[in-house]
């Protein structure tokens, strides 16, 4: 590999490396039948900690085109992470609470 | 207003005040038998329990079991194994109580099924089973 492929790759790995950095978490706590906000916005690549401060199970999903999934029934103290790879609007339910929502816009 | 207009409207509020008296001797007080209280299913019947298991049903297992309770909710697409048809299960009345309260994986069926223990009370459980019994469309054996 001559000198510019190399110089591409390091940048390209750079890249990849730069975009882990600068993902961020954030976190939506469940807590008395609802989630800590309403609406949440995030880049592209950005992961949501969704956190059970309830005494009880949540199962939290989203049918959403832009991020479809599926946590499962979760217990107190234990939280499951998504990450949200395509732009768009996220709709994010509870399938054992049908109130609770929370809609997360991701920005590119 | 034309003084006709008036007239006329003032005929009609004082028909309507007169009437009044009329209306309030001819409502059953709700309080007694034949009242409103009376036209109620008895609490305790099936019929009863059927419709309570009926909202309890719409509120909670329509996402995925879908209106028709066949298994093709709106969140059904999301999960393999799909959501049961309820209307064609063969398990009894006890068997609904139990996967509902203790979810589908304690139970050796899918994981996706949560347990509804925490969140339904025991009659709202016993409630959704008498309502899926009652739409049960399985062919007697």
């Amino acid at each position: 590999m001559n000198r510019r492929g190399i110089a591409g790759v390091a940048a390209a790995v750079m890249l990849a490396l730069a975009g882990a950095v600068w993902a961020a978490e954030h976190v939506v706590s469940q807590k008395g039948k609802a989630f800590s906000v309403k609406k949440l916005i995030v880049k592209v690549g950005d992961t949501v900690k969704f956190l059970n401060e309830d005494p009880f199970s949540h199962n939290i999903f989203s049918l959403s085109d832009a991020k479809s999934f599926d946590l499962g029934s979760y217990g107190q103290g234990q939280s499951k992470s998504v990450t949200f790879d395509k732009a768009g609007t996220v709709e994010v339910e509870c399938a054992v609470h049908p109130d609770m929502k929370v809609v997360i816009e991701v920005t590119k | 207003m034309s003084s006709a207009g008036r007239r006329l409207r003032a005929a009609c509020a004082a028909l309507g005040l007169a009437l009044l008296p009329l209306l309030a001797s001819a409502a059953p007080p709700l309080d007694t038998p034949g009242g409103a209280q009376g036209a109620l299913l008895p609490r305790d019947s099936r019929d009863a329990a059927i419709f309570r298991g009926g909202l309890v049903y719409s509120n909670y297992c329509v996402t995925c079991h879908g209106i028709n309770a066949d298994g093709n909710g709106r969140a059904a697409r999301l999960y393999n194994p799909r959501p049961a048809n309820l209307r064609m299960s063969d398990k009894n009345d006890a068997y609904f109580a139990l996967i509902i309260r203790m979810g589908g994986e304690a139970l050796g069926r899918s994981p996706f099924m949560p347990p509804w223990g925490a969140e339904l009370t025991d009659e709202q459980t016993n409630d959704l089973a008498a309502y899926l019994r009652s739409i049960n469309a399985r062919p007697k054996e």
